[in-house]
Order: structure tokens, then sequence, then C-alpha cells
């Protein structure tokens, strides 16, 4: 059951349905599944969400160093990081202005009364998107484990374009929580720290 | 074409892109300014339609050692392109980097967004370097001629001694309030504060610098007017109007009704500030300090509580809904911190890099002005600012309408007939 222990460290705290979704599991195998890593010791549930344990967290360590050892796709999977960081500040722009507008230079909340400047975000998106799946598919390659991510974040983006709007930087299963889960993925995998 | 930096360069921001221009300024002005050139916005349009690099490059930088090449476009793009600092040798390849850095696609999607046109292109300026960590007189920092929070009439900033500014920049390292300037290098404080008062008297606007000291010496790096926060760019014009640097008509030119709503945000009243980051998430929120999502979590079954982390990671995001107000250490305006932050509607500051508090201090913070104070300062809404009822008298007065309406429409009015 690696797979949900990992992806309890990639999303932090969380209730069974986004745990579920994140793994790929229906909710009866994910909670099967976190309830042998509670046995273990390795997660516990507070308040309604499922978390690690300090020993998950060694665990998780553990198991996704000789999981990478195993791949032999050390140099793959910190290409594709060196990309996603590339990446990564743009979709941190594009959010950010999702959220907020400069009015006269001071940043104020975008109102999504402006329906031209909204759609232009959201065509930005799509773009930044095509560019996000390239470094996906090689990820995948490297580990096929991150192929979940590509699903994730393209189910996001067409939720968005379906009208829910707040599925690209304003809930917990937006195309900004699911990016911020993948970028830990990359550091936790690649042993090394944020920043 | 590449032009000496020099207070002849009678050039446009637009020919020369704004940073050189504003150095430009800064020499006329007969402020201490780096020597070097700037290579025009000409020159970049040239490179990105065919790859030609302009003449002469190699030659003019001989005349320098050690160089900084950094981006200046007509249109500010904070941090979208390349800095090169400390060249020695030949500078093709570092003002190739910076013109190509034009056409990222992060600085497309910043321009698209902005709407601004792709095809300006941007200067790139090259001066000779100035080291700020060159010895314990040395430093750098950023100074305001007016608190950008308030408005206030002090000079207002950040320095850091033995350091470059691009730690300045980076939150890497804790700074000291601008005025440990005063105690420590006296007469460049003096120095400062004098150039501040003659950029404002040039501008007729509060504006700000980047300065480094190098061994007891001044050097100025860049200016930009502006930089306020709403509240802030209210008081300002209305006591430049009361200094005779503008007139009154002009006091209101500035304030547009868009920017009146958003001075109309309740702010923390001032208090005992204990750092300022930037206000990346409106609100004021006051709470205990919590170090840990877990504590934040435990600790808000008592009360408000307010998350205090070096940055942000998906094992926070429990804690950060938890919070009533988030801070970070490091991490800028669009940072995932930032960005959870608004999604929650949680007021947060980010990059407050001098704040070290044991748990449960209570504070307060303002996610407009990036303030962070002391226990509870209180609250002060637009209504009951002196300045903001100033303002809109004077509005009345153009208008010639005295009724009574809401503040946006009172400045509107005015600004009709202007």
């Amino acid at each position: 059951m690696s797979d949900v222990l990992h992806v309890l460290r990639c999303t932090g705290f969380a209730e069974l349905a986004r745990v579920a979704d994140a793994a790929g599991l229906s909710e009866a195998e994910t909670e099967s599944g976190l309830i042998d890593l509670a046995v273990d010791g390795l997660v516990t549930r507070e308040m309604g969400a499922w978390g690690l344990t300090a020993a998950g967290t060694a665990e998780d360590l553990r198991r996704t160093a000789a999981e990478l050892a195993a791949a032999g796709t050390e140099g793959l999977v910190g290409s594709a990081y060196e990309k996603f960081m590339v990446l990564n500040p743009e979709l941190l722009d594009l959010c950010s202005a999702w959220q907020m507008r400069s009015v006269d230079g001071v940043p104020t909340p975008n109102d999504h009364r402006d329906t031209a400047y909204d759609t232009k975000v959201l065509e930005l998106f799509g773009d930044l998107d095509r560019r996000a799946e390239e470094v996906c598919a090689e990820l995948a390659k490297a580990l096929p484990r991150f192929g979940r991510y590509r699903h994730r974040l393209g189910a996001a983006l067409e939720r968005a374009r379906g009208g829910a709007r707040e599925e690209l930087a304003d809930s917990m299963t937006s195309y900004h929580v699911v990016w911020f889960q993948l970028h830990e993925d990359l550091l936790v995998t690649l042993g090394r720290p944020r920043g | 074409m590449i032009h000496p930096l020099e207070p002849g360069l009678d050039k446009t921001a637009d020919a020369i892109g704004g940073k050189a221009a504003g150095l430009v300024t800064l020499m006329r002005l007969g402020l201490p300014v780096p020597p070097g050139f700037v290579v025009d916005v000409d020159a970049c349009r040239a490179f990105l339609r065919d790859g030609t690099m302009p003449t002469g490059l190699e030659e003019t930088r001989a005349a320098l050692d050690a160089v900084s090449v950094r981006s200046g476009a007509a249109v500010s793009m904070p941090g979208m392109m390349t800095t090169v600092l400390d060249v020695r040798g030949p500078i093709s390849p570092a003002v190739r980097d910076v013109f190509a850095s034009w056409n990222t696609p992060r600085a497309r999607t910043y321009r698209t967004l902005n709407a601004i046109p792709h095809d300006l292109g941007t200067a790139v300026v090259v001066q000779a370097m100035v080291y700020g960590d060159r010895d314990p007189h040395s430093g750098s920092g950023v100074a305001f001629s007016r608190d950008p929070t308030t408005g206030a009439r002090d000079p207002y900033g950040d320095v850091l001694f033995g350091h470059r500014g691009d730690d300045v920049v980076s939150g890497r390292s804790a700074t000291l309030p601008l005025a440990a300037l005063e105690d420590r290098e006296p007469a460049t404080w003096a120095e400062l504060t004098d150039a501040l008062v003659r950029l404002e008297k040039h501008f007729a606007d509060a504006c700000h610098v980047e300065f480094t000291v190098e061994s007891g010496r001044l050097w100025l790096l860049q200016v930009r007017p502006g930089g306020l926060t709403a509240r802030a760019a209210v008081r300002v014009a209305v006591d430049l109007a009361d200094e005779g640097l503008i007139d009154r008509r002009e006091a209101v030119r500035r304030i547009s009704p868009q920017l009146l709503r958003s001075a109309a945000v309740p702010r923390m009243l001032a208090g005992d500030r204990l750092a300022l980051g930037r206000g990346a998430s409106p609100g004021v929120a006051t709470g205990r300090v919590a170090l840990t999502a877990d504590r934040a979590v435990r600790l808000a079954a008592d009360g408000p509580v307010i998350l205090v982390r070096p940055e942000t990671s998906p094992l926070d995001l429990h804690g950060l809904a938890a919070a009533t107000g988030i801070v970070t250490h490091r991490g800028g305006l669009a940072s995932h911190a930032a960005v959870v932050a608004r999604s929650l509607g949680r007021p947060a500051v980010v990059g407050a890099a001098d704040l070290r508090l044991p748990e449960g201090t209570v504070i307060t913070i303002d996610g407009t002005s990036g303030e962070i104070a002391r226990g509870n300062p209180g609250l002060t809404p637009a209504v009951a600012d002196p300045h903001l009822h100033r303002l809109l008298a004077w509005a009345d007065d153009i208008s010639g309408d005295r009724s009574p309406r809401g503040g946006e429409e009172r400045l509107a009015a005015a600004r009709g007939t202007l």
C-alpha cells in the first residue's frame, strides 16, 4: 500500500474522498489501505481527516527512495523537475492573476465581473497545461505513479472550463492544489528541500 | 544602439527603458550612480528579429571592471527577466541572455495578462558592480520617501549590512529597518534622505530607490515613483497638495474611484509594529501565534490562531484552514502560501523574514499593507480617515456638487470635469 501512504505524504491531512481521488482508487480500497497503515502506526485519523504520523513520514521516505533506486530513473525525474520549476512561477502568476488584479498599480481582489479578463486567464491556464502535460509524460515514463497527476490536472481544468471556476485556484481539488502536491511529490522523491 | 549613462542622455523610457531613464534622472539631480551604459530597446528588437547583436558592446564595456547586466523595459515587469551580476570579461553572452528572457513563456504570459505588447522589447543596463558585501561599512537596501503602507512623511525601508541587493529582495536574510542606517552610517543616512527629498520634488510624488553602500559610499541603483497602498496613496496625494508640490486638482486626479474603493478596506491601526512583509491576501486578523500546522489546529479550538511558517507545503494545508491568518518568512505575492490563503479567504502576509516570536504571542496582521503588530491595535475604517475626507471635500469643490452621496461618486464627478 505504498500508494496511499505516499499520497497522504503529498496531500497532507485529507478526508477519505480526497485521498481516494488522489490515489485513483475506490473509497473502499483506499479506506482498507488506510486502516492497514493505521494498524502499523503509519497514519492517523483526526477530526475526520487522515494524515501521516512521524513514523509514516519516515517510512514513506524510505519506500520512495527505494522505489526510485529500483527504477533507476533519478536522472529522468531530476530533469523533469527542472522543467517543472520553470513552469512553477508561471502557474503561480496565473493563480494570482485569477485571484487579484492590479487597479492603478494597487493589487485588488478580482471581482470576476470582467468576463473577457477571466476568459483570458482561463486560456492561459490551458496554454500552460499543454506544456505541463509534456513534463508529466516524462515523469510518468520515469515513475508510472506520476501519471495520476496528469489525469487530476486535466480533470480540474475541465471542471473549470465547464463553469466551476473555483477549480482553477480556489478549492481543495483545484488545479493549484494538485500542482502544489505534484511540487511536494517531486521534492520528496528527489529528497530535496523546498525553497 | 549603445548609450553611455550620463546626465545629458536625452532619450525617453520608451527608447532606453524605465530603469535607465530613472538612472539618468538621478544623475541630472547630481545623485551618485555607478558608471555604465544602456543598450537600447531597438537593439533588443533587432536581436529578437534575427539574432543580431549590437556592435561595440565589448569595446564600451572595456572601460569598466566587473559589471551588473540588468533588464529594463519601458513597462515594469518585476522579476520576469534575467539579471546577471558580477560579470568579468566579455558581456555579450549576458546581454544575449537578458534579450532572450523577454520571450520566456512566463514573460509572455505576464504581458498577455497585463495587455503589454509582445514587440516592445527590453533595454539592458550595464553598470560597474558595487559591493554591499565588501566590509562592515557596506550594505544594501530599499528606501521609500514615505511609509508605503500609511503614507506617513518619514523615510521608510529596509537595510541589510554586509550583503548585496539580491539578498534583500530574496528575503534570505533578515533586514533591519532603514533607520538603522542613521546609527551606523550617519553621513550616508543624511545623503540618502536628502536624495529622497530631491527626488520627491522632481517627480512631485512619493518614490522609492534601491541603494548600495560600498565602504561608506552611497550608490543609487534604481528609482521609481509610487509603490504605495491605496490608503497611503490618498494620504500622499493630500499631503503633497498641502506641501505645494501638486495642486488640489492634481491630488483629485491621482485617485481613481477604483483606488478609492481599495482604500475603503478596513486597515490595522498603527501599533507596536513587529515586522513588515508583503500583503498577500487582504483583510485584518488577530490571533495567537502557532508555529506548526498541527499546533494551529489544536490552538484553534480555544480561539483565533495566526499560523507562522518559514514557507508552506501541502502538509500545512489543514493548519492554513484552521488558522484565522497566515504569515510566511519567505516567498512572494505569487507563492503557494499566497494562493492558498486567498482561496481560503484568510488574510496573509508573506516574506516577513524578520518575524521570530514564541508560540502563543498575540499578534495582528494586515493582509493589505503587510504590517504585523503585537497584540490587537484595533481597526481604522476608511470613514475615519481625515485625509480621505479632505480629498473628497476638494473633489466637491471641483464638481460644485455638495449633495450627500458615496465617495466614489463624488470623486468621479470631480474627475469628469478635470
